[in-house]
């Protein structure tokens, strides 16, 4: 097992290693001088200047990277443009609200894709599977931007159960992790059926009827675990969708977590902030597919008990 | 393995039988998804929004960027069937001119981010070694970003335009393309008749161009109608944030945006705007599942 | 002897994308106490397919057509799903099946599995059980049985995990025991193991069993009485003995010469010509005759019965039978 999870962080740190080299890249992309589009038509020579070394753009390619990740290690994350202040505290401030929406976001997707994708294997070829095949089409069909809008209108504006921007209360937080969940929920559904029939197709499961197991022990005591240990590795992958859809919705919502800011810093061309958070994203999906991998290895005994 | 004293026309012909042997298979696929009928009616969804699409100026009842200014915000009626918006608009000419750019725009996408995709896909399945590494370690790489946000940042540099929104899309979502095709390649590798090519001395080209492609084609086609509603929906939420298709061009996403801020006064504009794009998508996503289950019939057995 | 298990007219369908299969059509079989009786045949030929409608274990586009499966005089058709789990599977009639790598919860160690089989004799203690599941893989000739019961099915061979198949099954005392293949996945030498363990469980137990292969060797080893299966029906049943010395199917009598055993000849070694006939569209009559040398109009035609030709010996083909 150590050199199963002595490979995967090899391959997570080479992942994490061109992820950098991306999100680094993306200022370089501007056509022009990124610090003139920064500072605006209007800037002086001095400004640009002083920028311009600040930056470090006047030196070459790689030596801009390996300054920019010195200083990401150092905690030096730069400063935003657009607010004047450090892009440290700016994302320290919004990481929070996001942790929390993404999280229970992500935590109502599996248990309601669990569920229904359970629940449609079981029934298998019943209305109830036709249903879950169907409502995962439909929810993956809208944009997360839209049905967030819909369900505003619906619950905020007509029926004004609950308060239509910002965090202030728990309340204000059940429309956008609904709109995350219901959306979401649909990516796990389909592979938990899936799953789920594979497993009920296999030699053992014939075998425990053989041996007089009942039928509940089997469904939920061996089909279901073993279904579910794929399904790790799925949220893992799922994860960049999940949080694609999140920053959409933060902005619907105004939402003041890194999704807005994000998408504020773009408009605005802040590319110290946008660099900073595109790095921060990625660098946390790979992490959560190495955890996903290693928390795998703990779970399944086959790669669990090899030396 | 086939036996050395067989002349060159006789391997042809060979190549040529297995060959056929595989489009028999093609058939028995295409059986199965005519059977579907959600692929069908996704089938009929589609062609309704491409006819909208070429026919917009038959069909749509009014001139899609004419204003109005005594006509704002009308509400569903007989003369505006999904009201007006805040600058006296036909929401419903300008939605079915919206089809226009939507699928303008995810074909070009898709056939974008196709072509990367296939090209590595192919380099990479068929030659293997450092080279497959390489590309397959850019693939683990681009797809630690969620697409919109990569998207996002790449559109916001490169500035606004649709045509911008293609590229940034494109350079991003060409992964599942590679994957896809790799694999397939490396299945068609194994085959008889690449060998056959080979051993009678076609080059690699010669044989990625005349046997590989054609036979990873069938399935760049599935690709690109499982691709499709990731595309068309990423590049509506460009536009929704004010990045991709600038107004008063008739963009599905930007009349969302637009609808928003007149939500209370006005909700049948982006709530119909929303509608539009998801009985497209809808249509793609039905005719998607149909060609999955068609090429993939153990999925759902019995 | 009593009768345990007697099939009678036992007719199976499955649906296929590719239409109707007629898996097994008007299945006769009478098992009797104490018997090891072998159920012989190609692949294909509908042998598994006996033994899972025995316990009610086909899948779901099975369909059983007509027929009765009496086992101690109950219908088990007629019984339901959970009849079936708290009455007869496991605690009257067990199964192992062909491939041990696959009978197993990979995320389960030994103990827990075992414990299971206990489950439906809830009257005994944990310790109790404990003990029993012990003497029952000792019984079997595993090793080490206190550390193999803390490890999960990878870490054992083909062999042990076969062992403990066997060990599992019999831990619920069934009266009868059916063995789909059990020795196909297993190489030679695990093989004769395997046998001989089943071989002393017979003397220990007095178990019945229903032995399902197509190696002849096997056979001849450990079975008393032999049915020969071919497309979905029994051609033929006779004594172990009866069936070596006396074959009176052509089918039975192609299959023991297409065996190179050790007293067989290589010039006696008859290929049977043709293959195993798809059961979508089966051949008409008897459905051996497009392949059989003998076959003449009627055997095109009419289905024959099943005819006891002598003592305990019944076939079924218009040849061997004077009406």
């Amino acid at each position: 097992m150590k050199s199963y999870i002595l490979r995967r962080i090899l391959r997570a740190l080479f992942t994490a290693f061109g992820v950098s080299l991306v999100a680094f890249m993306i200022l370089h992309l501007a056509p022009g001088d990124p610090v003139k589009i920064m500072l605006g038509p209007y800037a002086t020579e001095e400004n640009v200047q002083a920028l311009r070394a600040r930056y470090n753009l006047d030196k070459p390619l790689h030596i801009q990277y390996l300054t920019w990740i010195k200083n990401i290690f150092k905690g030096e994350l730069g400063t935003s443009i657009r607010y004047n202040r450090p892009v440290g505290e700016l994302i320290k401030e919004r990481l929070g609200p996001t942790l929390i929406l993404t999280g229970s976001g992500l935590l109502v997707a599996v248990i309601l894709g669990v569920l229904f994708g359970t629940l449609a294997a079981l029934k298998k070829n019943s209305i109830l599977d036709y249903l879950t095949t169907f409502q995962t089409m439909f929810w993956l069909s809208i944009p997360s931007f839209w049905l967030a809008i819909v369900l505003l209108y619906i619950f905020g504006l007509k029926l004004r159960w609950v308060p239509i921007a910002g965090m202030t209360s728990f309340s204000s937080t059940i429309l956008p992790v609904l709109t995350i969940g219901l959306r979401e929920q649909a990516w796990f559904a389909r592979p938990m059926r899936a799953e789920m029939l594979e497993v009920l197709s296999q030699n053992y499961i014939k075998a425990l009827k053989a041996k007089g197991v009942k039928y509940e022990k089997i469904v939920w005591k061996h089909a279901f675990k073993n279904a579910l240990i794929p399904i790790i590795t799925m949220i893992a992958l799922q994860l960049p969708w999940i949080i694609g859809g999140a920053v959409v919705i933060e902005v619907v919502f105004s939402w003041g977590g890194m999704g807005s800011l994000l998408v504020g810093s773009v408009l605005s061309r802040d590319y110290q902030v946008v660099q900073t958070i595109l790095l921060f994203i990625s660098i946390a999906v790979v992490a959560a597919n190495l955890l996903a991998d290693i928390l795998y290895s703990f779970i399944d005994p086959r790669i669990r008990t090899e030396r | 393995m086939i036996s050395e004293d067989i002349s060159y026309e006789q391997l042809k012909e060979e190549i040529r039988k297995l060959k056929r042997k595989r489009s028999s298979q093609a058939n028995l696929v295409w059986k199965r998804f005519t059977k579907n009928k959600l692929a069908l009616i996704g089938f009929i969804m589609v062609s309704i929004i491409i006819f909208m699409a070429i026919f917009a100026p038959l069909i749509a009842p009014y001139d899609p960027y004419k204003t109005s200014p005594l006509e704002r915000f009308k509400p569903p009626s007989k003369e505006h069937l999904l009201g007006t918006d805040a600058l006296g608009r036909d929401v419903f000419s300008r939605l079915i001119y919206g089809s226009r750019i939507a699928l303008e725009i995810g074909i070009l996408i898709v056939l974008f981010e196709g072509i990367i995709g296939i090209s590595l896909g192919l380099v990479s399945g068929y030659f293997g070694g450092i080279v497959d590494k390489l590309i397959m370690w850019l693939v683990d790489v681009l797809r630690s970003f969620p697409i919109v946000v990569l998207a996002l940042a790449i559109a916001g540099v490169l500035g606004q335009g649709i045509l911008n929104v293609v590229i940034a899309l494109g350079t991003v979502g060409w992964t599942s393309y590679a994957r896809m095709v790799r694999s397939k390649v490396l299945t068609i590798k194994e085959l008889e008749y690449i060998e056959a090519a080979k051993s009678i001395g076609e080059s690699n080209l010669a044989i990625i161009f005349r046997h590989v492609l054609p036979n990873v084609l069938s399935t760049a086609i599935v690709m690109v109608c499982l691709m499709m509603p990731t595309a068309l929906i990423a590049s509506a939420t460009l536009s929704f944030l004010g990045l991709g298709v600038q107004p008063p061009t008739a963009d599905w996403g930007s009349i969302i945006a637009e609808g928003r801020r007149y939500l209370l006064k006005a909700p049948w504009i982006s709530t119909s705007a929303g509608f539009f794009i998801m009985f497209t998508v809808l249509g793609f996503n039905f005719i998607g599942d149909g060609l999955r289950d068609a090429l993939d019939p153990t999925s759902r057995r019995n | 002897m009593e009768t345990l298990l007697e099939i009678k007219d036992l007719k199976v369908s499955f649906d296929t994308e590719e239409g109707k299969v007629e898996a097994l059509d008007g299945v006769n079989l009478k098992v009797k106490e104490g018997e090891f009786h072998a159920l012989i045949g190609e692949t294909g030929c509908g042998k598994t397919v006996t033994g899972l409608t025995i316990l009610g274990l086909l899948d779901n586009n099975a369909k059983i057509e007509k027929g009765q499966v009496l086992y101690k005089g109950i219908d088990l058709l007629k019984l339901n799903e959970k009849q079936l789990q708290q009455q007869i599977r496991g605690k009257e009639i067990a199964m192992i099946f062909q491939d041990p790598s696959t009978s197993l919860d990979p995320i389960f160690t030994i103990k827990e599995q075992m414990f299971e089989a206990l489950d439906n004799n809830s009257d005994l203690t944990e310790e109790k059980k404990l003990n029993l599941i012990i003497e029952e893989l000792k019984k079997v000739k595993l090793p080490d049985v206190e550390e193999l019961l803390e490890k999960y099915p990878h870490q054992l061979s083909g062999g042990m995990k076969q062992r403990v198949m066997i060990a599992m099954m019999l831990s619920c005392r069934p009266s009868l025991l059916i063995a789909d293949e059990p020795t196909t996945a297993l190489d030679v030498s695990t093989q004769a193991q395997f046998l001989k363990v089943l071989e002393d469980l017979r003397k220990e137990t007095k178990i019945t069993a229903i032995y399902i292969t197509h190696n002849l060797a096997v056979v001849s080893e450990i079975c008393d009485t032999v049915s020969v299966m071919y497309a979905g029906r029994i051609v033929e049943t006779a004594s172990l003995r009866e069936i070596f010395k006396n074959p009176q199917h052509p089918y039975t009598y192609k299959l023991l010469h297409s065996v190179l055993g050790v007293e067989t000849k290589i010039e006696e070694l008859q290929e049977i010509p043709g293959s195993v006939p798809r059961l979508i569209n089966p051949p008409s009559g008897c459905r051996f005759h497009p392949r059989c040398e003998e076959a003449d109009e009627i055997c095109k035609i009419e289905v024959p019965r099943m005819v006891e030709i002598s003592s305990e010996h019944f076939v079924a083909c218009h040849k061997r039978v004077i009406e």
